[in-house]
């Protein structure tokens, strides 16, 4: 990526991220918004995230660049968050069976 | 109402501060590890060093940032654009929350104050009921500060150590493991739970889909089944609550 482009691009997602933190209390300070909007921006977290994280094991290479390992230290991981609600547990314990798995391979 | 307008002396001022920065720090914990991994990802990233450091500055927003540093080998400008705008949705929810608190504060801040409006920031600020005005800013930007330098700094260390740990560590793999962690602190109810599995299957059969679109096609299809699954669940909960006043 070139810096003009890597330059663009930070510039445009920080005035997105900007503009989504400040919109409404800038501008719409006492006009609530309609509740299936906000019913639905429940779901936004969740959705989104996941699919980033299916996409970033992927790596760009499509279904091929799904590795088992990476899956497996997913997997431990999303165990551990839903057990401790612990992230930096979470991130220790996907990383140790990482390594695990490839020292054994 | 709460009386503004330097109503607060600096003794009243720096005690706001202090407990500020008290309510603020253990929030910050948890966001260490993940300013560290994100620090590794922007010494890895397809952009320059320098550039995608300044997502510290021009973004503060962690998983923004980490999907553009991460993306940016694979993704164009419009994909990287548009994944930022959905991830920062969820600020739309917390500015949404937040806004009837800044009706009683001065233009300038309703237009500083959101830069801050981290998830952090939100839960501590949105528990912050019992102080108003001038007192309720104080706080607000005492710990929006506290977090933008501390998060700068810890990524930054992240930086330091990714470019001095080898490849074969595989830290590539964390910001997946983190984005993974993050959907199950983010599932409050089994909604959430269809919104994130709806959303990895189709983003999983939707790879293929030019420029990282999977992620867009799977996060749409993510919030579509999410709002679904609310509403069949509270029409659910209605049916019940009918069959039960009728018996």
């Amino acid at each position: 990526m070139s810096s003009f482009a890597a330059i663009a691009a930070v510039l445009s997602v920080g005035m997105i991220t900007y503009a989504s933190r400040a919109g409404l209390i800038v501008f719409l300070a006492d006009r609530p918004l309609p509740a299936n909007i906000t019913r639905a921006l429940r779901y936004v977290g969740p959705a989104v995230l996941s699919a980033l994280a299916v996409n970033l094991v992927a790596g760009g290479k499509g279904i091929d660049g799904v590795e088992f390992v990476e899956v497996a230290a997913i997997g431990v991981a999303v165990a551990v968050t839903a057990i401790t609600r612990n992230l930096i547990a979470a991130l220790a314990a996907g990383m140790t069976v990482l390594w695990l798995l490839l020292w054994l391979s | 109402m709460y009386d503004d307008d330097c109503a607060i002396n600096d003794q009243t001022g720096s005690a706001i501060t202090l407990a500020a920065l008290r309510a603020a720090f253990p929030l910050f914990i948890p966001a260490i590890p993940f300013g560290l991994v994100l620090g590794v990802a922007i010494t890895n990233s397809a952009m320059p060093t320098a550039v995608a450091w300044s997502t510290n500055i021009a973004v503060f927003a962690g998983a923004a940032q980490l999907a553009t540093v991460s993306l940016a080998a694979t993704a164009t400008w419009l994909t990287l654009v548009a994944t930022a705008a959905v991830i920062n949705l969820r600020h739309v929810m917390y500015s949404a929350a937040l806004s009837p608190r800044f009706n009683d504060q001065p233009r300038w801040f309703r237009w500083v104050g959101p830069f801050f409006l981290i998830d952090q920031l939100f839960a501590l600020m949105s528990a912050r009921t019992e102080i108003g005005g001038s007192e309720w800013r104080r706080f607000y930007l005492s710990a929006g500060i506290f977090y933008f330098s501390s998060w700068t700094i810890v990524v930054t260390l992240g930086m330091l150590a990714g470019s001095s740990i080898p490849t074969e560590w595989r830290l590539d793999v964390a910001p997946a493991i983190m984005f993974a962690g993050l959907v199950v602190m983010g599932v409050a109810n089994r909604p959430g739970i269809v919104a994130a599995v709806v959303g990895a299957v189709v983003c999983l059969l939707a790879l293929d889909v030019p420029n990282n679109g999977g992620i867009l096609v799977g996060a749409i299809s993510g919030v579509i089944a999410g709002y679904l699954a609310d509403v069949a669940e509270s029409r659910r909960a209605e049916q019940r609550a009918a069959t039960a006043r009728h018996r």
